[in-house]
């Protein structure tokens, strides 16, 4: 079986595979790169788990090969830090005690990163759907919501550091 | 009239057969459970019938052999 | 009291490796020249296994072996090893299959998709048997045998009674007997069920696995593999979520195992989500009947009850869920006479065990169902009914259990405040109560162990630092933060002084693990008394120093070591524990703790309890039902994180409210028709409702610092609220699990029925 190459940008670093065209994103994420952030919880698309960032966008890496996104940008959870200093979210995350086992944790973020750029003055109902895809069985989404209300509401702007 | 059980003589406050019936599911001890086996019943049969179906059919069956007993 | 640490906000301490994608899981172990594990599983619900030739799988490029039950010791292991006649599950079975999904076989291959692959190349002779899927069904006469010489297929009886039950109901003005069916809910942990297993020549076992006790699945390997138990190492240092469904040993576990072990290669076997939804264990079916009789005013006098459970096709650890659901069913009320009998059926079903609750959520939703109807038929106030029986502090459950601490009637008070402040509430929306209580840890050793059920060790470095080594199970739920704050407490330093190590059986002291809500109790206590050990120590030499009068005593807090009379004479914590080192000739300081329950009655050694009130809206037109709002007050006696404490709460309510009226494994002929997340519903961010929780200050002696159980007590009440708030919105009362939309629509049309006869 033939390989392709693939150029992928993966937390702002680039990176030349040869891969079997009918790999998933979430398998070259995870084993390729080892990037084992990113998790996988079903084989329906339903859980979330695998969820990255696409160019910006939230992207379940499930579904889609990762030939589909040669020459794109992926970021994953291991990319939400900048030298060691945790994004606004991560930091919320821990002061609202917004994951327990932390398996859907690494989804729940890229979810919340991407709904938050694209709105980031929401009510909490649409917080609530935003991360509606991701599913978790430990918290009850509550303690989720409260942090990311918190960011929206710039508790964890720079200059209040 | 006052329903007797037929293993131990108790009779329920009521007197009536169907809470002679309750009190011969309620104590389930061997003599009571050999009564049933001896009526050509199954004690375990009749008590998963009356846990898991609503109506009290179970009760009513044995109810009708006490009544029987009582009489002979 | 006010503490330094207990109680305080404290980040999780696993946190950071959570939120940054650095924890990694079982999931995601990998380890060089390691092969990929699939299981083939039975299609048929109850065979006989004739035959199984792997050859052709075996010529399949990149597989490395198949094995069957005939490659295995064939020990029949349960969980319950004091009890021969409940350890009745070969995980590869050697004779035949009792479900459908059961492990027949399994490969080891370079990848998954060659391991996939040579399934498909396994030939399995089957004859098949006729199966039995219903209780009903399987205990008549002439039903198949899904066990051996087990009669009727009833695996298990309990009784539980206390009062004369009889005199009880002709004392009774009100009887009341209703039936109820419980449903079975998948536990469906985000992380699936999962083991690397590696065998080296030396002949140890190194299993990686995502597990809630390491120590158990050490023992029952030891048990199926002939290997010495401290020859085998079990690691989880994080675990994508337990819930009851992982403490037994399951077929990753043990398939990959049995594969390593013949080719001394490690070994990765995970559970697809199918997998993980049609052969694992779930939470246990129902059946009851419950009949309930009451003085006019309310008191309640007499309960008789009786729950045929559907055990599916192995014990696990259906026994004990067969009696804690008849013990917590009477909870939390007195009951002048109280009889319950408890019957286990095997049926050709994936096996029925633990799931958070552990049977009680089963129990409350029939008995608070029924509690409402009472209420309503005698016109009294639903609280006032609960109040006027509930459990008190030092109450004795008569030969049963002895409750220490007990802050019911606080949280019926504050619940009832809260109802009231609701006011007039619009059509079509109801709030349901639920009452519960819970045992804190069993005191059960029906594993038969000979450890103790928690140890602790504690070590002091040099710099000060604290080595935590426990053996109590982090899986989400907060443990390590819960002991490191414990020890932080107790030994007076902050919690950034203190390093957990769990999850290791290597590394380790033996702990039961994470089940039963034991762990803050019994892990707590033995945390707390090895730091109180290195304290005592520690402060040996600090009175050399201080050499205070011998009536005054020295205490730690924050880093201080002082005297607790002059708080401002003292000496800086690292000072001495540098010190005491050089004094012990320069080994460290260790402490040491353990705890097991002795005396504590027939249960647990302590009690939580709570009250929950939900909000719903109903659409009479659909059947649908949304959560508004949910209230608790509860009493987990001194709360120790309190952040984990209100996760624990909302994560419990979600679970709970799924399996009132969301989650169900439908089958048709013994097949789960629903296995995967897009047809099992379970609660999403958007239909979670708003949580309130109000603490109730109580003070549990038997606790580290006073605290009980939250977090298992909590999944209790959730499913009897909703009924109730159902039957409060519309005066209707479904009786049967999951409250679905059919469900509430049929209720509707009988009622109508009924009304208008």
């Amino acid at each position: 079986m033939e390989k392709h190459l693939l150029r992928i940008t993966v937390n702002e670093q680039e990176y030349e595979l040869y891969i079997n065209p009918k790999a998933l994103l979430v398998e070259v994420i995870r084993d390729h790169l080892g990037f084992t952030g990113t998790k996988r919880g079903c084989e329906s698309v339903s859980c979330g788990a695998c969820t990255v960032m696409i160019d910006g966008m939230a992207v379940k890496s499930c579904s889609v090969l990762a030939m589909q996104v040669d020459g794109m940008n992926v970021t994953t959870s291991e990319g939400l830090e900048e030298k060691g200093q945790l994004h606004p979210i991560q930091k919320a995350f821990l002061d609202h005690g917004a994951y327990q086992c932390g398996f859907c944790t690494s989804g729940m973020l890229m979810s919340s990163k991407a709904f938050l750029d694209e709105n980031p003055n929401p009510t909490t109902h649409e917080i609530r759907e935003g991360i509606e895809g991701n599913l978790c069985r430990c918290t009850g989404y509550n303690s989720i919501v409260r942090a990311l209300d918190a960011v929206a509401k710039g508790n964890y702007r720079e200059d209040k550091a | 009239m006052s329903i007797k059980c037929p293993v131990c003589g108790k009779v329920a406050k009521t007197g009536s057969a169907i809470d002679c019936a309750r009190h011969m599911f309620g104590t389930g001890d061997k003599p009571h459970r050999a009564w049933f086996e001896s009526q050509g019943l199954s004690y375990i049969d009749l008590l998963l019938s009356q846990t898991t179906e609503p109506g009290n059919k179970a009760y009513i069956t044995v109810a009708e052999l006490i009544e029987k007993a009582n009489k002979d | 009291m006010k503490y330094n640490v207990i109680n305080t906000h404290v980040h999780n301490i696993d946190g950071i490796a959570k939120v940054t994608g650095r924890a990694t899981y079982t999931f995601d172990v990998k380890i060089p020249g390691m092969l990929y594990g699939k299981i083939l599983r039975s299609p048929h619900p109850h065979a006989r296994i004739v035959n199984i030739d792997s050859s052709k799988a075996m010529e399949l490029m990149g597989v490395k072996a198949v094995v069957t039950g005939k490659d295995t010791l064939g020990v029949k292991q349960g969980i319950w090893r004091r009890y021969s006649e409940l350890c009745d599950e070969q995980i590869l079975p050697l004779e035949k299959v009792r479900y459908i999904g059961e492990p027949v076989a399994a490969v080891a291959a370079v990848t998954e998709e060659i391991a996939e692959q040579a399934l498909d190349l396994i030939e399995v002779d089957y004859e098949v048997l006729p199966a039995v899927y219903e209780p009903m069904e399987a205990i008549k006469k002439g039903a198949p045998e899904v066990h051996e010489g087990v009669e009727r297929n009833i695996n298990v009886t309990r009784h539980i009674e206390w009062g004369d039950v009889e005199e009880a109901f002709e004392n009774s003005d009100y009887i009341r007997e209703d039936w109820f069916k419980c449903s079975g809910q998948a536990h469906m942990c985000m992380e699936t069920r999962c083991a690397v297993a590696s065998y080296t020549p030396e002949g140890k076992l190194t299993v990686w696995t995502s597990t809630q006790s390491p120590y158990y699945i050490q023992g029952l390997l030891s048990g199926v593999l002939g290997l010495r138990e401290s020859d085998i190492r079990v690691i989880a240092h994080y675990v994508g979520g337990g819930f009851g469904g992982k403490f037994e040993l399951d077929a990753a576990q043990f398939c990959s195992s049995v594969l390593s072990m013949k080719l001394s290669k490690p070994v990765k076997i995970v559970f697809s989500r199918e997998e993980d939804f049609i052969a694992t264990k779930r939470r246990t079916p129902m059946f009851y009947y419950v009949r309930t009789g009451v003085k006019k005013d309310g008191t309640f006098m007499a309960r008789e009850t009786r729950v045929f459970t559907d055990g599916g096709a192995y014990t696990g650890m259906g026994a004990t869920a067969l009696y804690l659901t008849g013990f917590f069913h009477s909870f939390p009320y007195k009951w002048a006479g109280y009889r319950y009998d408890g019957f286990r059926v095997y049926t050709n079903t994936l096996p029925s065990t633990s799931m958070r609750g552990f049977g009680a959520p089963q129990g409350m939703f029939c008995s608070e169902t029924q509690i409402d109807l009472i209420a309503r038929d005698l016109g009294i106030d639903r609280v006032e009914i609960r109040r006027k029986n509930a459990h008190t502090p030092n109450y004795e459950v008569p030969g049963q259990a002895t409750i220490a601490s007990c802050g019911l009637t606080e949280c019926l008070d504050k619940i009832e405040e809260w109802i009231k402040s609701r006011g007039d509430l619009p059509p079509n929306r109801g709030i349901g109560i639920s009452s519960y209580g819970f045992m804190s840890g069993g005191i059960f050793n029906w594993f038969d162990s000979p450890y103790s059920f928690s140890s602790a060790v504690v070590t002091i470095n040099y710099d000060g630092k604290v080595d935590l080594h426990v053996g109590c199970q982090e899986i989400g739920q907060g443990s390590n933060t819960t002991m490191a704050i414990i020890c932080a407490e107790e030994l007076g330093v902050r919690i950034e002084d203190i390093r957990v190590h769990s999850g290791d059986t290597a590394e380790c002291p033996p702990d039961l693990g994470a089940w039963g809500s034991r762990q803050t109790l019994m892990a707590g206590n033995a945390t707390k008394m090895a730091a109180a050990d290195a304290k005592r120590q520690l402060l040996e030499f600090a009175t050399a120093k201080i050499k205070p009068n011998i009536v005054y005593d020295l205490d730690i807090k924050d880093r201080w070591v002082h005297l607790v009379a002059r708080p401002e004479r003292g000496l800086d914590y690292f000072e001495v524990v540098k010190d005491a080192l050089r004094g012990k000739g320069g080994q460290r300081i260790v402490g040491r703790g353990f705890y097991t329950p002795h005396r504590k009655g027939m249960i647990s050694p302590a009690y939580s309890y709570g009250v929950q009130a939900l909000e719903i809206d109903v659409d009479p037109e659909t059947g649908k039902i949304k959560l508004v709002n949910c209230v608790t007050a509860h009493d987990c006696g001194q709360p120790i994180n309190p952040i984990g404490l209100h996760g624990q709460l909302e994560g419990a309510i979600s679970m709970a409210a799924g399996y009132g009226f969301l989650e169900d494994m439908p089958m048709e002929d013994g097949k789960i028709m629903n296995p995967n997340l897009v047809d099992y519903k379970i609660i999403r961010a958007t239909e979670m409702p708003e949580t309130e929780v109000f603490e109730i200050d109580t003070y549990e002696p038997e606790g580290p610092f006073g605290a009980k159980e939250a977090g298992e007590g909590l999944t209790n009440p959730t499913a009897a609220a909703l009924g109730n708030a159902l039957f409060d919105a519309l005066g209707i009362s479904v009786k049967q699990l999951p409250i679905t939309p059919e469900k509430v629509l049929n209720a509707l049309r009988e009622k109508k029925l009924e009304d208008n006869k």
